[in-house]
């Protein structure tokens, strides 16, 4: 599943299971470029993770507690601890192989 | 203007130098050119304009001898070539905007004095600032400097003159081969900041003898095997890392021979340094076999250490550096100092090289000074440095032999770029390249990311040192990537006729594997966004300006096969953290470059170009056999 969240809803969400939060800012051309790919990986991995985008500009205490220094970063974490995190574009098999590493 | 884009065709450097020779060859062949009515023609081979090619016959065999007349005695610059009654005689050693005063000098005596007048050479052209010289400073040798930012490589003699310059941005390493050509890398950018598709084997009159091309590109630096072959500084073109492989080339055919990836010795992240990304984790600036030891070492900038491998094997030996954050596993690789001197660990050094007796040097370019981010130091309050350790890989232990530039702090302070190079015992050229000043202190943003601010200075200084004494010292404006000490002639052919040789292949440039799904709007590419193609044999470049933020993509689509392929291109400013060479950064931050090599490639395709929510025709068609 892959949706924009608010803070209120990330923190509703991040707790339940394995989850990919992209921080994203809609004034970056790499981070619209990921949204298509995270759209692909949510095809490919469909409920085994849940995809929660964080808009970076609306959402600054998220950043800070984060600690998120640029975008796009994505993060994945299981029931809210992070596993590992990478900045910048990344490409599918990277991102689908990073969520498959860390599946049940 | 009308919509769409500007494209041209453009012929390589080495086809256009191979068609320039024959028609001067079907020139001087013709003719009947004697010593007293030479063939000349200046800037010969199109990219050195201080040079010339002078040629004529003698009825009998003999000897001649090249004098470029210097400013005075001193400045002379000559060459005796061997007997023969075709004189093939480059010239080398011009000064600029000048009347030169050219002597040729027959075995038996007869001579012929020529001037050759040169143009001036524009704004390419490093400025000098202060040449200073003490009487052991010998003089055959001029001082070479490849690019950092604007100006291209060029040569000063003892002086401070000018003597040597090409008008092509062909940048980092300049490594004299043992024919007497040297290699630096093309003027062909792969991909921005700096990754260039190769190496040009070339004489000093400009001549491209073999252009390399290499799959994964070429950075900073390479190394001619004792068989010829080349090692060269490489990477993976779709690879999510960077600057982390190096290739052996086969000398006479290009190929690829054999390949060391860093991520198998080393684990990304593992030390950063300041200036670390996870994508340019290692930055490696320099290599350097030793044969003693069959040992490739190795200068990795993001890691603020020299690392050391099997040549067989690829396994790391030890590693040059400060310890700190590195994981307890790695530990044992690294040196415990030892000795009653000064020492200091380098940061984010450059340009590391093995001396005859195992030590090893480096310029340390000292920036941060810390592995530590709480204890990172401002470049003000920084100092750079050329060293040399003395290593124990018995006992693990390291001892500090040698240094200068601590004691000049900041005025000598590089936080990127420099070099050493060891002459001999207590003999060293120390090259601080990179010293960038905004307003009065060091600045702490590079130059290149900020080409018209009037508060930016760069400079770069080149010190030549024998037993701790200064013998040379040149200032010049703008940032230098190295500096060499080469003769312009040596004693081998000093230009082999006959067209270049392009060897080796272009890698496969990396593709989105994600698809925007968009329908061809039919319209073409505005005209507001600039766009240009260049095509070459084996690759095209487009070129374009798009707002920051903006989504971007190139695609070519053969609509007979259905085939396609999409390239996604980057509209972030300020993406580029390291800039050993900022010479292809353009000054408007919204222009945009991606150069797409043919290979891999196979039909007939429309260029597309998706932007925001529309995809645009540009009404050209790039064709891949």
């Amino acid at each position: 599943m892959l949706k924009e969240v608010t803070n209120a809803e990330f923190r509703e969400s991040v707790n339940q299971g394995l989850v990919l939060a992209d921080f994203f800012s809609s004034t970056c051309g790499p981070c619209k470029m990921l949204s298509y790919i995270l759209g692909d990986v949510d095809k490919t991995c469909g409920e085994k993770v849940m995809i929660l985008k964080v808009d970076f500009d609306k959402n600054k205490d998220l950043v800070e507690e984060y600690e998120v220094t640029g975008y796009p970063t994505l993060i994945l974490m299981r029931d809210g601890k992070e596993l590992v995190r990478k900045s910048g574009l990344q490409q599918k098999p990277v991102i689908v192989g990073m969520i498959e590493e860390y599946m049940d | 203007m009308t919509d769409g884009i500007i494209y041209t065709y453009c012929k390589g450097l080495v086809k256009r130098q191979a068609e320039k020779e024959s028609q001067m060859m079907a020139e001087w062949k013709s003719g009947d050119y004697t010593l007293e009515h030479p063939f000349i023609e200046v800037n010969p081979y199109l990219i050195n304009p201080l040079s010339a090619l002078v040629v004529f016959r003698t009825e009998e065999e003999t000897s001649v001898t090249v004098t470029v007349f210097g400013r005075e005695k001193r400045g002379n610059i000559s060459h005796t070539f061997p007997s023969a009654r075709e004189h093939i005689v480059p010239v080398l050693g011009l000064y600029a905007d000048c009347k030169n005063t050219v002597e040729l000098r027959l075995h038996e005596g007869r001579s012929h004095t020529l001037c050759i007048e040169t143009e001036s050479l524009g704004e390419d052209v490093p400025q000098l600032v202060s040449m200073k010289t003490e009487p052991e400073y010998t003089s055959d040798d001029l001082i070479f400097l490849t690019p950092s930012l604007n100006a291209l490589a060029t040569a000063f003699d003892y002086r401070g003159d000018v003597r040597w310059h090409l008008t092509v941005p062909v940048v980092f390493d300049m490594k004299r081969l043992k024919n007497g050509n040297f290699l630096i890398g093309t003027e062909r950018l792969l991909e921005l900041p700096y990754y260039m598709s190769g190496l040009y084997e070339m004489t000093m009159i400009g001549k491209i003898i073999k252009e390399y091309r290499i799959p994964g590109g070429y950075h900073h630096d390479q190394w001619e095997m004792e068989n010829g072959d080349i090692l060269v500084l490489s990477e993976d073109l779709r690879s999510a890392t960077v600057e982390d492989e190096i290739v052996l080339l086969d000398r006479d055919t290009g190929d690829v021979k054999k390949k060391w990836d860093l991520k198998d010795c080393l684990r990304p992240g593992d030390g950063p340094s300041g200036g670390y990304t996870a994508r340019d984790w290692f930055h490696n600036n320099a290599l350097w076999y030793d044969k003693n030891s069959n040992t490739i070492t190795l200068c990795g900038r993001h890691t603020d250490s020299i690392i050391n491998i099997d040549y067989e094997t690829g396994k790391l030996n030890w590693i040059l550096g400060d310890n700190e954050t590195w994981p307890d596993d790695m530990q044992k690789y690294f040196f415990r100092p030892v000795g009653e001197g000064d020492f200091d660990w380098p940061y984010e050094q450059h340009a590391c090289l093995v001396t005859p007796d195992g030590d090893v040097m480096c310029f340390d370019n000292g920036h941060y000074r810390s592995k530590i981010r709480e204890k990172f130091l401002l470049n003000r309050d920084s100092f750079s440095r050329g060293v040399r350790y003395r290593l124990n890989v018995e006992d693990m232990t390291i001892e500090q032999l040698w240094q200068y530039g601590k004691e000049r702090g900041e005025e000598f302070f590089s936080s990127y770029i420099g070099n050493v190079e060891y002459y001999g015992e207590d003999h060293y050229l120390v090259h601080s390249g990179g010293i960038q000043y905004y307003g009065e202190h060091a600045s702490e943003k590079p130059a290149a990311l900020l080409p018209d601010d009037p508060n930016m200075r760069s400079e770069s200084i080149t010190v030549e040192i024998l037993r701790d004494k200064v013998i040379m010292e040149m200032k010049v404006t703008g940032n230098y990537y190295r500096a060499e000490k080469l003769s312009l002639y040596h004693e081998a052919d000093n230009l082999p006729l006959g067209p270049g040789l392009i060897l080796g292949e272009m890698g496969v440039t990396m593709e989105m594997e994600t698809r925007i799904p968009m329908d061809n709007s039919g319209e073409l590419l505005p005209y507001r966004y600039e766009a240009s193609v260049t095509e070459e044999d084996d690759r095209f470049t487009f070129k374009a300006i798009f707002e920051g933020g903006q989504l971007v993509m190139l695609m070519l689509e053969d609509g007979q096969s259905g085939d396609e392929h999409g390239y996604f291109i980057s509209t972030s400013k300020n993406k580029f953290t390291a800039l050993c060479c900022g010479t292809f950064i353009e000054k408007d931050p919204r222009n945009v470059t991606l150069s797409v090599n043919k290979a891999g490639l196979k039909g007939t395709y429309d260029l597309r170009v998706i932007v925001d929510d529309k995809k645009y025709d540009t009404g050209v068609q790039i064709c891949c056999l």
